[in-house]
């Protein structure tokens, strides 16, 4: 397995390399660019389109644009004052020496940027992925034992309307509720804030009031996702012989669908779940658009709408990064669990 | 496996355990050292966050919004486009003084004297010293940016504590706004790190006001808090003691904060917000008293793919029989009332804002028969009677040439301007020419020929989109916009019908003058050679509006500048 995990690792080191070569250039080769997107008059001077385009290093040529971004350019002269003569040292070190550069829009260092949105990124998505899992569980187990029952009714019903609302739609519909809608009796107050971290005063009930409602709309079609997986799950292992068995070696029934049945239909929703782990970094960008949640989604689309290149290569190789390991972890995973599979060495 | 299974578990609830702490720890503190009753503190919803307090760095409109809290420029720009001096102590003219004219070397130097009750937050003065410092910065050709008419100045030099003097190398009609409107401010000398340079310092997002308010705390992508500047110049001034500015990036949830009575200010509403707060008891909705963006249709005369107009004339559109046939068949009037809420005002000379709108130039009139008439006088008959008019004895094309053309739009504008483009085509498909409509990004339709851009590579037949000027004077957008060095390709400039007019062009340059009754004078001769030529067509002005709450009295919506520019002078009821 260790093998296994090393090479695996060294793949992945290949594959980013080669991602980050189609990326940069998807992104530059793309028609128009950071300059066409700059500003409410929509009229750039040519005089100034040349000053951000030597600051932002877009005077270069494509590949040496690459060289720059991947590897830096503090080991070669730049030109910094347009006279077409190299003057000064480079000041950028590249990504491989964790240089991501500095936003277009913001002038600020790219992880600077991340840094602030990635935390508030991580609090709201782990804690709807926590909740989506605690709900959905119960709901698949029962779904499958009591299969065609009212319940598995209302819960397949459930689960169709959680996967087609758009969040969106969702997300509007319970702010007007629960903002615009409902009151605290004793208070007059809207019975949830509609958006933002926190309020005014922060505390941890403040913070719990703020969480409710994104955290609903992200959760509602994971746990629809889940819990017909989980259904499906059950419904596959629980005719199996080694259940008749436990059955018949006098295993109640609740240690027959807790213990034995739900181990193993657990093993794929594990791996479904790692395959998931990439959301916990890339966001939502609806649900923080609509809650005013100042995380990685929104951070992603501002950065892909105003080309701004550097904070759109980060966000694109991290997020890259995230899935081919969240992959590398499902197979892992998979193995360990699963005594039946086994990976050569 | 079962051992497995509770390592698992183990696992995955220290993961969950570790992410929620990392999670409450960003939670964003947001209660500023002071806590002023709610009755002084309102909140001013935007969009998105604001890049710095720079407007120059990248001009989204919320960095100007932000700067007019906390940082002054020379002059400012009233809603009626009446030029007020900010930290100048008088606007500079001939006739004070202020302006020395060299007319025989084409030259000016202006002379400016500063306030002299104006300090920083920190109580240092506001002088000379920092506006020199500012335009070094500026000028910097690593980290600087530009400024318009930045070419026309020679140098800046400072006279005493409280006046600098600006010399020109040209006569430049913008002076007045040059260091100031809603782009630039003057930076402090002794707080900002000019190694940092003008467009990444440190200071531009953690400014030393010398405004009506000091930047408390900034949360970015959620809120930024302000409080009064107990130090700002005019006494008594600010009334309000607590400004929130807080993101929201949807629009529906900002109206629906607005309506609860939860906001004060939402930036920029559309046509359809206004139209929904019209009744409303809460939020009113303020309109710009004048407008500055211009829905146009923009034609190109050079044949589509090409820039040069008279070695590939355009089949269709270089015939100006053509160009005017299609002014006369477009019903300004029922676009307006139809998709913008009757919430614009039909344009047609580009010397509509004050104070250059004295031109006696005639509304084309709706006329789709006459169209008709002018499209059949140059040559395009429709003889095989499909609806579509060919060339038979037409000035550019090929005989039986269809005319058939593309007809662009950006998408960023969203729904309002798509409708405005298909009623378009079906108006002209009313008089025999078909469009094709397509729908592009801005960044795609605006971008340099390198870049793959649309329209300065040449590569439309006609497109539409809301353009104008900032600021009042008009000269440097008509320069860039019909002048025949503006039709280079090169030149990377806008004139992007390719139009080239010898008199036009003579036209501008008489119009960089400081002699007033002269440029109104010379703009008229230009709005007359306009409305006969059609390089573009003008249609109406789209409504520059901002919804405010009830509470609050003073806001005034404008174009000249983000609705903050007079906040200090704003009230609570």
């Amino acid at each position: 397995m260790t093998t296994y995990i090393a090479r695996r690792l060294v793949q992945t080191v290949v594959l980013l390399f080669l991602l980050s070569i189609i990326l940069f250039a998807l992104v530059n080769l793309a028609p128009g660019g950071p300059l066409s997107a700059y500003g409410q008059g929509r009229r750039l001077r040519p005089e100034q389109a040349e000053i951000l385009k030597r600051q932002f290093g877009l005077d270069k040529p494509l590949p040496l644009q690459y060289v720059s971004w991947l590897i830096g350019n503090d080991w070669t002269k730049v030109d910094t004052n347009g006279d077409g003569v190299a003057d000064a040292s480079g000041s950028r070190l590249g990504i491989l020496r964790g240089d991501f550069g500095f936003s277009y829009r913001t002038r600020k260092p790219v992880l600077d940027e991340i840094g602030q949105r990635f935390p508030n990124t991580i609090y709201l998505m782990s804690i709807t992925m926590g909740l989506a899992l605690l709900i959905a569980i119960p709901i698949g187990i029962l779904s499958a034992v009591k299969q065609y029952s009212i319940f598995d009714f209302i819960a397949t019903t459930f689960s169709f309307a959680g996967q087609a609302i758009p969040e969106f739609w969702l997300g509007l519909l319970l702010i007007i509720i629960f903002y615009v809608w409902l009151r605290n009796p004793f208070t007059g107050e809207p019975l949830l804030p509609p958006g933002q971290m926190s309020g005014s005063s922060p505390s941890l009930m403040d913070s719990i009031s703020h969480l409710i409602l994104p955290v609903l709309t992200g959760a509602l079609g994971w746990v629809a996702w889940y819990s017909r997986f989980i259904r499906s799950s059950m419904l596959e292992i629980l005719p199996l012989d080694y259940l008749r068995t436990a059955r018949a070696k006098g295993a109640s029934e609740r240690m027959v669908v807790y213990k034995h049945a739900l181990r193993n239909a657990l093993i794929p929703i594990v791996t479904l779940v790692a395959l998931d782990l990439p959301y916990i970094f890339t966001g939502a960008v609806l649900i923080e658009t609509i809650f005013a949640w100042p995380g990685m989604g929104r951070l992603y689309y501002q950065a892909a709408v105003e080309r701004d290149y550097p904070l759109l290569m980060a966000v694109l190789i991290i997020g890259a990064a995230f899935i081919i390991l969240s992959n590398l972890l499902a197979d892992v995973l998979y193995a360990m669990l699963d005594p039946r599979v086994r990976y050569s060495e | 496996m079962s051992k497995k299974f509770r390592t698992l578990a183990l696992l995955t609830l220290t993961s969950v355990t570790i992410l929620s702490l990392i999670g409450c720890q960003a939670a964003p503190s947001t209660t500023p050292a002071a806590n002023p009753s709610d009755e002084k503190s309102i909140t001013i919803l935007i969009g998105e966050d604001p890049p710095s307090f720079n407007p120059m760095v990248a001009d989204t409109g919320y960095d100007a919004l932000v700067m007019e809290l906390v940082l002054l420029g020379m002059t400012d720009i009233d809603p009626n486009g009446t030029v007020f001096p900010e930290l100048a102590a008088e606007l500079p003219t001939v006739d004070n003084g202020g302006v020395a004219l060299d007319e025989a070397a084409g030259s000016m130097s202006v002379t400016w004297k500063m306030r002299q009750d104006v300090q920083w937050q920190d109580g240092q003065p506001v002088t000379a010293d920092d506006v020199l410092f500012t335009w070094n910065a500026i000028q910097d050709p690593n980290t600087g940016s530009w400024i318009p008419g930045i070419d026309s100045i020679d140098s800046v030099e400072k006279v005493d504590q409280y006046t600098f003097k600006v010399n020109y190398s040209a006569i430049y009609p913008g002076y007045l706004t040059q260091f100031g409107g809603e782009q630039l401010a003057i930076w402090p000398a002794h707080y900002c790190d000019a190694s940092q340079g003008f467009v990444a310092w440190d200071c531009g997002r953690k400014p030393l006001s010398d405004g009506p308010f000091v930047l408390q705390d900034w949360v970015e992508g959620d809120h930024m808090t302000f409080l009064k500047n107990d130090k700002y110049y005019v006494a008594g001034k600010p009334e309000i003691e607590k400004v929130t500015v807080q993101v929201e990036p949807d629009d529906a949830k900002r109206k629906i904060l607005m309506e609860q009575g939860d906001a004060d200010i939402d930036m920029w509403i559309n046509v359809n917000t206004i139209h929904d707060l019209q009744n409303s008891e809460i939020a009113k909705v303020s309109l710009s008293p004048s407008d500055r963006f211009v829905m146009r249709l923009f034609m190109n005369e050079a044949e589509k793919g090409t820039t040069d107009a008279e070695a590939t004339p355009h089949p269709i559109l270089s015939d100006v029989r053509v160009r005017q046939a299609i002014r006369q068949a477009i019903d300004v009037d029922t676009i307006n009332n139809e998709i913008f809420l009757g919430l614009g005002h039909p344009q047609w000379t580009e010397f509509f804002r004050p104070p250059y709108n004295k031109c006696d130039v005639s509304r084309p009139a709706y006329d789709p028969d006459a169209a008709k008439a002018l499209l059949e006088e140059a040559g395009w008959i429709d003889t095989n009677n499909d609806g579509v008019r060919e060339c038979h004895g037409c000035a550019s094309a090929e005989e039986g040439y269809e005319m058939h053309m593309e007809f662009i739009t950006y998408s960023e504008y969203g729904e309002p301007l798509e409708l405005t483009q298909q009623l378009i085509a079906e108006m002209l498909g009313k008089v025999g020419i078909k469009l094709d409509l397509s729908v592009v990004e801005g960044s795609v339709l605006w971008a340099p020929a390198d870049s793959g851009g649309i329209e300065q590579s040449g590569n439309f037949d006609i497109d539409i989109w809301d353009d104008g000027y900032a600021g009042v004077d008009p000269t440097d957008f008509i320069n860039e916009a019909y002048s025949i060095e503006a039709a280079d390709p090169g030149s990377g400039l806008w004139n992007l019908a390719r139009w080239k007019n010898d008199e036009f062009n003579s036209l501008i340059e008489d119009s960089y003058t400081l002699d007033e009754a002269s440029r109104q004078e010379t703009f008229c001769k230009m709005a007359k050679i306009l409305d006969e030529q059609v390089p573009e067509i003008m249609l109406f002005t789209v409504p520059n509006a901002d919804a405010y709450s009830s509470r609050l009295e003073g806001v005034q919506s404008t174009v000249n500048d983000l609705v903050t520019w007079n906040i200090a002078d704003w009230k609570i009821k």
